[in-house]
């Protein structure tokens, strides 16, 4: 952690009564990072986002945007800070105009700032239509965009998203990942979180996948390969499989393991070396007959899986 | 931008949410309607009086009837429309999810609770105006000129005082329980009860002779609330015999120290567990 991370959060642990929804997390996100922050349904993004905030309490550890602790001084430390909320409520009572010329107002725009930005957002987002409408009136998907419109009013440096996509069609989810991509190139930090990996490993330069309250890793999006990937597999399928076979296999130095499935043998090898080769000489050797060998190079999905069992 | 432009903001913000509400309007209405009725039925009772109820008396009552419109339905009706203001506040960014919104921004929750707490108020001020301007004119209208007429925006600011209790009492228990109808309950609950209490206990000395049953009356909410102004317009309006300002031995110090600790600590209370607590999403 530098001393000019945008954002720190060191040891955070938030408890809900007795439950432990957050187990000492730490990260820090640097300037001009795609953070995703990665983990499963309830594994606590959101506990660590409404923490970052200042709007949880933790039990222990603490928060820094910009060198500022939001709890204690959140005039300074949230100005520029843009926050979306996961699965957003909005006041239905103002138009989404109003909504935006208030949120204006809370960051101390002046008016005519606040009218162009207005304007300009809600084109962005898609809702130029729409602006002069009671929010009651949008539907699910019209009010993510306002609320990430919202997120921008201050131009904010750093932009904090909970599950920002979740609820828009493709084409908006499209719009919007290439939207964010194009405001970390303009030297914003984003913060995104998503229970998706494919929508981190499309955008993010770096991720922090989070299980049951607990970082299992942090570090670079290339990286979570290397971290979680020890090993290649090779599925063969023979035409019959035989316990001599089996234990032949299994006994060559560079097999961790093999798992059989009727006529399949999935093949765990101890390096990440193309050994199809060898493998199929192997099998060539004992009189098999091979219908098919695949070599299986660990994907990020498979990675992120492992990662969340935690067996690193 | 300083404290008192943020706080300023929330102001106007908690207006454009009090009045969103039906439940408002209905009740300011309903108000505005039964002042009427209640001029209505004076009116009818001046021209057709009742045998042996002629004279000057009468016309002495009529000269002062802008404090019936104006005090009149402060026992009931304007605690009641307090509540409502102040039932939604806190609780209602919860419930509904809004408050993540609101405090994610450059606020301190002090700012934010005190631009809800002075919105509410301030809108609560606006509506005593109408029903002091209503009373005072329908006075005039249908009972000719009336007497002590300037001490209108005395009368008015103590009205205005005395509510602060059951204002800040359910702004109070709508920051604590963070439910609208389980707070407005509550203070509704305490309103009719000490009610009921202040009914025991003045019957209670009525038989006993007893003066700590009345002392203690007091200090429950509603007798400070309901007596303060007619307290301060009875020493205001030199008229002893004035027959509706019949409250003898009003003490004004103690209905307004009440009302002061009342205000006082819900306020603390409030602000306490804004402060210590997190930021809670849809207890509704
Ligand atoms: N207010 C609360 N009271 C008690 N437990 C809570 C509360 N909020 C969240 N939790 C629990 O804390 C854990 C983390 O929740 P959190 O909402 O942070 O998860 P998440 O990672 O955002 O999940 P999702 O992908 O579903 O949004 C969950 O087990 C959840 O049940
Ligand atoms: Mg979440």
């Amino acid at each position: 952690m530098s001393p000019q991370s945008v954002l720190a959060v060191s040891n955070l642990t938030k408890f809900y009564g007795d439950f432990k929804a957050l187990d000492s997390v730490s990260f820090a996100v640097e300037k001009g990072w795609i953070y995703g922050y990665l983990g499963p349904n309830g594994a606590g993004k959101t506990t660590t986002i409404r923490t970052m905030l200042g709007l949880l309490r933790p039990d222990q550890g603490e928060v820094q945007i910009d060198g500022v602790n939001p709890a204690k001084n959140p005039v300074h430390a949230l100005k520029s800070v843009g926050y979306a909320p996961e699965l957003p409520t909005l006041q239905t009572f103002f138009s989404g105009e109003q909504l935006m010329e208030f949120i204006g107002k809370m960051f101390g725009l002046a008016a005519q700032a606040r009218k162009a930005r207005i304007k300009q957002l809600l084109d962005l987002v898609g809702l130029k239509e729409w602006g002069d409408k009671k929010i009651g009136k949008y539907s699910k998907g019209m009010v993510q965009r306002l609320s990430l419109a919202l997120a921008l009013i201050n131009d904010p440096l750093v932009l904090i998203m909970d599950e920002p996509t979740i609820g828009m069609d493709p084409e908006g989810t499209a719009h919007f990942r290439n939207l964010f991509t194009s405001l970390s190139k303009e030297g914003k930090t984003i913060f995104i979180s998503s229970h998706l990996l494919d929508e981190v490993q499309r955008i993010c330069t770096h991720v922090g996948m989070i299980n049951k309250g607990k970082m299992v890793f942090n570090g670079l999006i290339t990286q979570v390969l290397e971290t979680f990937t020890k090993q290649w597999v090779i599925e063969a399928e023979l035409k019959t499989v035989t316990k001599t076979m089996i234990t032949a296999i299994k006994n060559l130095d560079y097999v961790e393991d093999v798992k059989v499935d009727e006529n399949k043998l999935r093949i765990e090898l101890k390096e990440k070396k193309d050994l199809r080769g060898e493998i199929s000489s192997e099998i060539f050797k004992r009189k098999g007959v091979l219908l098919s060998l695949n070599l299986h190079k660990i994907t990020l999905e498979d990675a992120y899986l492992r990662a969340l069992k935690g067996d690193q | 931008m300083g404290f008192l432009q943020r706080s300023a903001n929330m102001v106007t913000y908690e207006w454009r949410r009090a009045l969103a509400k039906k439940k408002f309007y209905v009740l300011v209405i309903l108000t505005l309607v039964l002042q009427i009725g209640l001029f209505a039925l004076f009116s009818y009772f001046f021209t057709n009086p009742p045998p042996g109820f002629v004279g000057s008396p009468l016309e002495e009552m009529k000269a002062s009837m802008w404090l019936v419109g104006v005090l009149g339905l402060q026992g009931l009706f304007i605690p009641l429309i307090a509540i409502v203001i102040a039932g939604g506040s806190m609780s209602e960014e919860y419930e509904r999810g809004t408050a993540d919104i609101l405090l994610s921004k450059p606020i301190t929750k002090m700012e934010y609770m005190t631009g809800k707490f002075l919105g509410g108020l301030s809108l609560l001020g606006f509506v005593i105006v109408l029903i002091t301007i209503l009373g005072t004119t329908l006075a005039y209208g249908l009972f000719g000129p009336q007497e002590s007429i300037q001490f209108v925006p005395v009368i008015y600011l103590v009205l205005l005082y005395s509510n602060l209790l059951f204002f800040s009492m359910t702004f109070m228990f709508s920051e604590v329980f963070r439910r609208t109808t389980l707070s407005i309950m509550a203070v509704i609950g305490i309103f009719v009860a000490s009610l009921f209490i202040g009914g025991i206990l003045s019957m209670m000395h009525l038989m006993t002779q007893e003066q700590l049953y009345l002392e203690i009356s007091k200090w429950l909410p509603n007798w400070s609330v309901s007596n303060l102004p007619s307290f301060v317009a009875s020493e205001l309006i030199t008229a002893p015999e004035s027959p509706f300002v019949s409250v003898p031995g009003g003490d004004i110090q103690l209905a307004a120290a009440i009302i002061a600790v009342y205000t006082i600590a819900s306020i603390l209370i409030a602000a306490l567990k804004l402060v210590r607590s997190d930021v809670t999403k849809r207890t509704g």
